[in-house]
């Protein structure tokens, strides 16, 4: 489903991605875990080009995205994102949060939206507060919205950066129950966390990036159990 | 939005165009010969000089006076239809010359100065200049000025008159009559030189005046109707002129406007304020809060909506349009609007052959040039919005210009609400430039009823009040606007 192939990225002098090559699987839930400055985040966001490689190819759906001639905007609605600051739009209320895109990018009309929004806010637990303003939410309640904004696209690919490290550590668990019923549902996705449980337990594969390099990949079981690397070793021995 | 859009692009081509025209020279006029074809003719005059010419604005509004009669006969007799347009008096020249108007009649004097650029009939009245003072100066000759500060209406004859006493202390020339009244009841000059008529209104509005006449002398040579240089209408001006003479009509129009001298009633010493010379008055002003309240609509819309789209090309990464935008800001902030404003009403017509009305060429240049401005004061809005909407924006696949208008200018629009709340309160007051060209907007009004009166005080206090409770009620409306735009928060 998404092949990346010796992906690199600088930003000036910096180089943040060192050539990383790998391949997502459909359905397959990665974590996506490492120091801070590894390039995790770097790595999540040249997925919808949000940052655009330096050099490397990425494939999407057997689309190569890194091409100039590609359409990137129609790439990126079928790859869902969500943000560790949500981002979500504050002058509309939570239902026009997750119709806009809907109506503005797919068409789709405003009965449509409403329902497929409902829908969703009710599936995050949320549909009391479809007429409520980001403003009036918790952190918790924000990032479900931002989450089921992101469904609302019915995307084929969710990218969830760093979801619950701007939360209170009350709300993580709301929000990482949603992500792991999505995963159960079967969607493709890519999370940069640094919730170790979490990926545990919900993740087929673990990515452990370190200065920009992919250095290991592997199921949970044997990531934390036996780490290859070094550097994972005491990365985990830090953390744990 | 497109209609908003096409506007402003209307707006810019015709700028263009007459920057442009600038540089390779201004083409002749054919705009005033089209109108003569037409059989209207347009007259222009400064409707601040009665018995010459004023505006009634105790009844009709329309501008009424010697000269309009003497102009509506000439007219009748030669077969147009007469078309008044109403001009400062420092712009009549101007006005004549690009072809804005056919001739002009306002209590002219034909000076050496002024036939170098326009042509004039034979003088159809001949004026004694009078020096006015305060009762208890009873200055009488000209002499009687020497080393005081003696004031004049700018460009008038008397401007002229008042250099000639003999070591004059200062001359000071105004642009209104009333204005002239104050300064003599302020101390600030001794005496002003006016002509007969305007003198003996004068004095019968203020009853501590007087008035004393001069001896006719050379420098007065007469009033009379200008044309541009080398029209074909001053050889028929001339010829119904001297019929009039000869039948009488003339002196009878004369005797119609000139003015009873009154007694002296009361003394009036110090500032006396009395409302009640503003009776029957009321009415009209207030009809000029509509003219401010739609120019400054008209203004704002065209501001907000061109400095949104200057303000986007600014932050785009297209070199051209950002050079553009740069330069525009550049070139309107650095410009007085006064001049933009007598650039765009003046040049329009010659460039264009589009006759442009005062009121759109007023909303026009203080749209533009309000842009300038709001092109920044957005620009800093939309910087100060979180880069994440952005990412969120396009993450979701919402294309460019959905994600401006949706999603980045509501919130920049919200940031900046109080810098567009101040803008427009500027753009309120700012609208008194526009009587320059005319606009019967408030201020236009008092300067009428000014003229009218011959009093000040009173008709500016009025409008001042009026001014603050429309800036009042549009910061009130701003706050109601706030208060909505921030229920999300």
């Amino acid at each position: 489903m998404i092949k990346v192939d010796n992906l690199y990225k600088n930003f000036g002098k910096n180089n943040i991605l060192n050539g990383i090559s790998t391949t997502v699987e459909k359905g397959e839930v990665v974590a996506i875990i490492g120091p801070s400055g590894s390039g995790k985040s770097t790595f999540l966001r040249c997925l919808n080009l949000l940052e655009v490689p330096t050099s490397g190819t990425i494939t999407i759906n057997g689309q190569n995205i890194t091409d100039k001639q590609a359409n990137i905007a129609s790439i990126r609605q079928h790859i869902g994102m969500v943000f560790q600051h949500f981002h979500l739009f504050p002058h509309m209320t939570v239902l026009d949060n997750i119709t806009f895109a809907p109506m503005q990018v797919k068409g789709l009309s405003k009965e449509a939206a409403s329902a497929k929004a409902m829908e969703l806010l009710e599936k995050v637990g949320l549909a009391d507060k479809a007429n409520s303003y980001p403003a009036k939410l918790s952190g918790g309640q924000k990032q479900r919205v931002a989450i089921a904004r992101s469904l609302a696209m019915e995307p084929d690919i969710m990218l969830f950066d760093e979801p619950t490290s701007a939360l209170d550590p009350e709300m993580v668990k709301e929000v990482l129950n949603v992500i792991k019923d999505l995963a159960d549902s079967g969607m493709t996705m890519l999370i940069v966390t640094h919730e170790m449980k979490f990926a545990r337990e919900a993740a087929d594969t673990i990515y452990f990036l370190d200065n920009g390099l992919l250095l290991e990949k592997a199921t949970p079981e044997q990531f934390f159990n036996q780490p290859q690397t070094e550097r994972a070793v005491r990365f985990l021995e830090q953390i744990l | 939005m497109v209609k908003q859009l096409r506007t402003k692009w209307l707006a810019i081509s015709m700028l263009f165009v007459i920057l442009f025209s600038f540089l390779i020279g201004t083409t002749p006029s054919t705009y005033a010969s089209n109108v003569s074809d037409k059989r209207v003719i347009v007259m222009g005059t400064s409707p601040d000089y009665p018995p010459f010419e004023n505006t009634d604005a105790l009844g009709s509004g329309e501008i009424i006076g010697l000269d309009i009669d003497i102009a509506k006969h000439i007219a009748n007799e030669l077969g147009y239809e007469l078309e008044i347009v109403s001009i400062d008096f420092g712009g009549l020249i101007t006005a004549l010359q690009t072809g804005r108007i056919d001739f002009v009649m306002s209590g002219m004097s034909a000076t050496e100065e002024r036939k170098q650029s326009v042509d004039f009939s034979t003088p159809y009245y001949f004026a004694r200049n009078t020096i006015v003072s305060k009762a208890e100066n009873n200055y009488e000759t000209l002499e009687s000025l020497s080393n005081m500060k003696v004031g004049a209406q700018l460009g008038s004859i008397q401007e002229q008159v008042a250099e000639s006493v003999p070591n004059v202390g200062e001359v000071k020339k105004l642009n209104k009559i009333a204005d002239l009244i104050q300064e003599i009841n302020a101390n600030r000059i001794s005496a002003a030189i006016v002509e007969d008529a305007v003198a003996i209104e004068m004095t019968n509005a203020n009853s501590h005046l007087v008035a004393n006449y001069l001896p006719t002398d050379t420098l007065d040579n007469g009033y009379a109707i200008a044309f541009p240089k080398g029209s074909n209408l001053v050889q028929p001006f001339n010829q119904i002129l001297s019929e009039m003479e000869k039948d009488g009509t003339l002196q009878r129009i004369t005797n119609e406007w000139f003015p009873e001298v009154k007694q002296a009633d009361e003394k009036r010493t110090g500032l006396n304020i009395d409302f009640s010379v503003l009776k029957g008055y009321v009415p009209y002003i207030l009809e000029g809060v509509g003219v401010t309240l739609l120019f400054t609509l008209v203004s704002a819309a065209l501001g907000l909506v061109l400095g949104s789209i200057l303000s986007l090309f600014k932050i785009s990464n297209i070199k051209p349009l950002k050079w553009f935008a740069t330069a525009y800001t550049s070139v309107f902030r650095g410009t007085p609007l006064l001049v933009q404003l007598t650039l765009i009403y003046y040049a329009t017509p010659q460039l264009t052959g589009y006759d442009i009305p005062a009121l759109l060429a007023a909303g026009l240049a203080f749209g533009l040039n309000s842009a300038a401005y709001l092109s920044e004061t957005i620009r800093a809005g939309i910087m100060a919005v979180d880069k994440g909407q952005t990412e969120a924006a396009i993450a979701l696949g919402v294309p460019y210009r959905k994600m401006m208008f949706r999603i980045i200018l509501p919130q920049a629009l919200k940031n900046i609400l109080p810098a567009l709340v101040n803008e427009c309160v500027a753009l309120v007051k700012e609208s008194s430039l526009v009587s320059v060209i005319g606009v019967a907007d408030l201020m236009r009004r008092a300067d009428i009823v000014r003229a009218n009166t011959f009093t000040s005080f009173e008709v500016l206090l009025l409008v001042a009040a009026i001014y603050y409770v429309l800036v009042l009620a549009l910061t009130s409306v701003a706050h109601q606007l706030e208060r909505r735009l921030r229920r999300g928060d």
